[in-house]
């Protein structure tokens, strides 16, 4: 520390070229010692490690191969309205191996080959995943067969680093069964993966793809768990103490298991309408509880089977569901299509409560309506002759309605229309849940070419022109007429359960609205749908059920016009048949079902929805409810007027279903539980506002009964029946 | 005595250095080159690319005058600085963490390493040019603190705190070489001192805070630093006397050392080559170190002296933090090994300091 201090202080000095070698001596020895000792004790740390400790370390390092293992969560399981599973989780057997330990054997691969009967395809991504060199584990097989398990268990020893993960295969007992209604899951594609990882998803799990599998895949899903392992080179977990100080403080991370859903559906209902549809090709079919928006079945035709769905679809299975022009994987009931004369309940409702008729006040059908020149044809070419409202309804005669429609106006009828729900989404919350479409003069001059036309109000009147419903909108809109005037947003899950079986949330029926149409209007239409089933001139007449008042309304969609329609040895061609409907209340005293019949391309409503809709309500009351033996006594002692009696009152022998259903489940409404709020209602995004028509911008209904109308070429073919 | 190369003898040029750091260089990339086995060759092939880019630099440095550099220096400062100011406004918003690269499409810019060099270049010459009648007080002081203090702030918000800390670590080295009163050291020790809280509960992220608590508490693993370091320990130790040999090394093979190209590259080198092959590699940079130290002693001017002297405490400060924290006795700060941790910036940044010392070395005083 000689120098420095006797450096001159002058600038020029300092900033000049040095002339004294040993000027830092002191200060550069004292660093360079200060340098040594932290360089020397790194040599020393150095030593610990490697030789004092180096045994240690060494057997530590041979032991450490640490393995993260996900835990997969249960999946919450789907459960009928009696308990039954619907959709349920079985094992699944897993292949995984470690590459780094895999590749210590030379034979390995075609040892596992053998084993596990890979094709070449699979060798060959095996093979190409060893060459990358890749650190991750691999997965092998998925879901080998038990036989294939005991054999890999039975070569082990020959197989380093190979390993059997038990996962949850989801499984559905039922097969095809409500396959629309609960959907499938199948594995993440790649590029999904990058936003479900966020979510805690991982290369290989599965996701709900449609139905409620998909809606409701944060409620079933559950959250995933994670153990860390330590594993020695023979892929055996170690549990000594070694094992417990590298792993630290977080070993396993439990995973939580999703909740299950309890439905409203009854498999027992499924079934029977899956059977009464048996013969039909392509259709929706809905079944609910009027008193509460309950669904109790829920059909689609034609279908699929979840459970290969769920799997590795075969290439074959796939192309044959592409290729098939039914489209079997789209939910037909939540489907909107050409409503045709089941819309007349719309018309009917909104003529009374205008005052423009009343139920007895007749109009003269004779078999078609001159509008200018244009002719529209009711589907009785000798007419019906003079119709009340009541023969109107019963006989489905086009002529009485488009007149009533031409009073009314498109914009009019629209809003009763939506009233009913029409229009707007019924809020199910999945498959699409169509809103349908409800024409209005403004809705025409923005999608028809030409704009507005006064045809279209003909044609609407009887649910033709560009009227859309879904058979679940009908269905809740006649449910809404017969209850005495409660609209309910659909209801299918019933509460959700955690694994322990305590009820996490309970969905209460809701309110959609309440119809603001008089009592005697509501009776006089409905005493039109009972003389559908119950008048000799009905068109349902001969399907009635002799032993209940069922009320309801067929239909009979056109989907082309006459001119078009193809021919093929003297049958319709299929894709040129009608749509047939059919939507039915029971019984009529004391409402407790609605069947809401869709046939696509079915014929006609009276002949072909019609009789599916009632066998299935005769086997929901004898076979379901358990009303059989009561029926057939009465029906053989003949003393019709008890039978009658027997649906007359709700002391009727009480059906079984409301067993499972929560006590409470009537009087709350939307926000009024906490619970709904902290728990996500899956249904709730496709509650879009109503949509209400702008009533005063409609054209008014012209003074006179046909007001001047731009000429149309086509002659129009009515629906009906 | 001119200094233009031509003019010099071959014998002049410092042989001794550019073979020191050829082989650590050689060794660094060997074991890049084992880790491949792993991860792929990428790091290993655009490594050897930056060790020629850097030879490249390094020996058009050694043909300059150093003086040259010392003009520069403050021109140096600024412009590190304004890549430091640059980082937040066009950083790469990917990384949620830390804000540490410019993304220049060929390769991503780390604005901190270059800072090192410019704080040791501009504290060399501002030391350099300022005089005091006997000591250093704080009226002398407090530029050099301020002007180090900028690129460092801005450093430490990145936030970076190895780099933060080595530049005060190289800083605070150099001023060893200054006459300073004790009463200035003193107030500026005890300003330090208070500044740790306010560092600790305004400035550090909750990241770096668990990195300390990991290293003051070892059992409980927060965020999995002790883990990382846990790991390190096994691979290094598991070598033993002469290690597992070339490829062999499992630990790092099979992935149990995360950033073991990077900053826990010397756990890798430990688990192939065992305590003979580490000690070498640690006296590689003994030497390395020291020799820059002799550089010093030779210079011709006072900053040529500090400027070696804040390459060599640069060399020495990161080898000894780095090889502290990958063998568990210094926390995890983000400290690479110079010339041996991949990262284009930070072999630049080294090789360019090798150049300046090659030509300080090359016009160094011959005393009579």
């Amino acid at each position: 520390m000689a120098a420095p201090s006797q450096q001159p202080t002058e600038k020029l000095q300092r900033v000049g070229t040095r002339t004294d070698v040993r000027e830092y001596d002191g200060r550069l020895r004292l660093l360079a010692i200060l340098f040594l000792f932290p360089l020397v004790g790194l040599v020393v740390q150095l030593y610990r490690l490697q030789v004092a400790q180096g045994e240690y370390y060494h057997q530590v390092s041979s032991e450490n191969f640490v393995r993260e293992v996900n835990l997969a969560p249960d999946r919450g399981m789907i459960i009928d309205v009696r308990g039954r599973v619907v959709a349920e989780n079985r094992p699944s057997f897993d292949v995984y191996l470690t590459p780094a330990v895999f590749r210590l054997r030379d034979d390995a691969v075609s040892e596992l080959k053998r084993v596990l009967h890979m094709s070449p395809e699979d060798e060959r991504r095996l093979q190409a995943h060893l060459d990358a060199r890749s650190r991750a584990d691999y997965v092998a097989a998925r879901d080998i067969t038990r036989d294939q398990l005991a054999m890999l268990e039975s070569v082990r020893a020959e197989l380093p680093g190979v390993y059997v993960v038990v996962s949850q295969r989801r499984h559905y007992p039922y097969d095809a069964l409500a396959a629309h209604l609960l959907g499938f899951m199948n594995e993440i594609q790649g590029p999904e993966l990058d936003n479900l990882q966020e979510f805690g998803y991982l290369r290989g799990d599965f996701v709900g793809r449609t139905g409620l599998e998909r809606a409701y895949e944060p409620i079933l899903r559950g959250a995933p768990g994670i153990e860390r392992q330590v594993v020695n080179v023979s892929g055996e977990i170690e549990q000594d103490t070694i094992a417990a100080d590298l792993l630290g403080s977080y070993r396993r991370i439990p995973p939580v298991a999703g909740k299950n859903l309890h439905l409203t559906i009854d498999m027992e209902l499924q079934e029977i309408v899956d059977e009464a549809a048996e013969e039909r090709v392509s259709g929706g079919i809905v079944v609910l509880d009027p008193r509460d928006g309950s669904v109790l079945a829920m059909f689609s035709k034609p279908g699929f089977n979840p459970n290969a769905w769920s799997g590795r679809l075969s290439t074959q299975e796939q192309r044959e569901s592409d290729n098939n022009p039914f489209h079997p994987m789209l939910d037909k009931s939540v489907q909107s299509w050409f409503p045709g004369s089941t819309y007349k309940v719309i018309t009917a409702i909104a003529a009374l409560e205008e005052g423009l008729i009343t139920a007895e006040d007749t109009i003269n059908c004779p078999g078609y309506l001159q509008y200018g020149d244009r002719r529209f044809r009711c589907w009785n070419r000798g007419g019906h002759g003079d119709t009340n409202l009541r023969s109107a309804l019963a006989e489905s005669c086009d002529v009485y309605f488009y007149q009533l429609g031409l009073q009314l106006g498109i914009d009019r009828m629209a809003s009763y229309a939506y009233e009913f729900g029409l229009g707007e989404r019924p809020g199910l919350g999945f498959n699409g849940d169509s809103p349908g479409v409800v024409p209005t003069r403004e809705w025409h001059e923005q999608h028809s070419p030409g704009g507005f036309q006064y045809g279209f109000t003909v044609n609407t009147s009887v649910g033709q022109g560009d009227t859309r419903v879904s058979p679940l909108q009908l269905a809740l809109a006649y449910a809404a007429l017969l209850n005495g005037g409660t609209l309910y947003y659909p209801r299918i899950v019933d509460r959700i359960t955690a694994a322990d079986g305590q009820v996490v949330f309970e969905y209460p029926r809701r309110v959609r609205r309440m119809l603001p149409f008089s009592e005697q209007h509501r009776g006089e239409v409905i005493e039109g749908l009972r003389a559908v089933v119950h008048d000799e001139q009905g068109t349902v007449f001969s399907h009635r059920l002799p032993y209940m008042n069922v009320v309801g309304k067929t239909g009979t969609a056109q989907v082309r016009s006459l001119e078009s329609v193809r021919l093929a040895d003297g049958e319709i061609v299929f894709r040129d048949r009608d749509h047939a409907w059919f939507v039915a209340v029971a019984p009529l005293e004391n409402p407790q079902v609605v069947v809401s019949v869709f046939l696509e391309h079915g014929g006609a409503g009276s002949g072909d929805a019609a009789p599916v809709a009632m066998e299935i309500i005769d086997r929901y009351f004898r076979e379901v409810l358990g009303w059989n033996d009561a029926v057939e006594m009465a029906i053989s002692t003949g003393d019709d007027a008890a039978l009658r009696a027997l649906f007359a009152t709700s002391a009727a022998p009480t059906p079984s279903i409301p067993d499972s259903r929560p006590a409470s489940a009537g009087t709350l409404l939307p926000g009024e539980s906490p619970l709904q709020r902290a728990l996500p209602d899956p249904s709730d995004e496709s509650f879009g506002d109503p949509i209400v028509p702008d009533t005063s911008q409609a054209p008014g209904t012209p003074a006179g009964w046909l007001p001047v109308f731009p000429v149309v070429q086509d002659d129009y073919e009515g629906g009906g029946q | 005595m001119s200094s233009s190369l031509s003019q010099r003898n071959s014998l002049h040029i410092d042989w001794f250095l550019i073979l020191l750091v050829g082989t650590i260089c050689a060794v660094g990339l060997i074991n890049l080159r084992s880790a491949a086995e792993a991860d792929g060759l990428q790091h290993h092939v655009s490594q050897v690319l930056w060790v020629i880019l850097g030879g490249t630099a390094a020996g058009l440095l050694a043909a300059q005058d150093y003086r040259n550099v010392e003009r520069a220096a403050y021109l140096l400062l600024a412009g590190a600085v304004f890549l430091l100011i640059l980082v937040p406004l066009i950083g790469d918003t990917n990384n949620t963490t830390a804000q540490r690269w410019i993304d220049l499409g060929v390769f991503q810019l780390q604005p901190s390493e270059p800072a090192k060099l410019a704080v040791i270049v501009a504290t060399a010459r501002y030391f350099h040019e300022v005089e005091s009648p006997n000591a250093h007080g704080i009226r002398q002081m407090l530029p050099p603190i301020l002007m180090v203090a900028v690129p460092w702030t801005l450093v430490l918000i990145q936030p970076d705190l190895g780099t933060a800390t080595a530049i005060l670590l190289i800083f605070g080295t150099m001023c060893l070489f200054e006459r300073i009163k004790a009463s200035t050291i003193t107030a500026f020790a005890a300003a330090g001192v208070a500044a740790l809280p306010v560092m600790w509960f305004l400035v550090m992220h909750d990241y770096q805070k668990e990195r300390v608590l990991s290293f003051l508490n070892p059992d409980e693993d927060v965020q999995g630093d002790a883990w990382q370091v846990s790991q390190s320990r096994i691979a290094i130790g598991s070598g033993r006397l002469l290690g597992k040999g070339y490829l062999q090394g499992t630990q790092v093979q099979n992935g149990f050392v995360p950033e073991h190209e990077n900053d826990f590259v010397f756990a890798n080198h430990g688990e192939q080559f065992g305590f003979v092959g580490g000690v070498a590699l640690i006296v590689l940079y003994a030497v390395l170190i020291f020799w820059a130290l002799r550089i010093a002693r030779y210079g011709r001017d006072r900053f040529a002296v500090l400027c070696a002297v804040g390459v060599s405490a640069f060399l020495f400060w990161h080898v000894v933090v780095n090889l502290g924290m990958v063998m568990g006795v210094l926390p995890v700060v983000g400290i690479w090994l110079p010339f041996c941790s991949y990262g284009g910036s930070a072999m630049m940044t080294s090789m360019m300091l090798v150049g300046i010392l090659l030509s300080i070395s090359l016009r160094r005083q011959v005393f009579a």
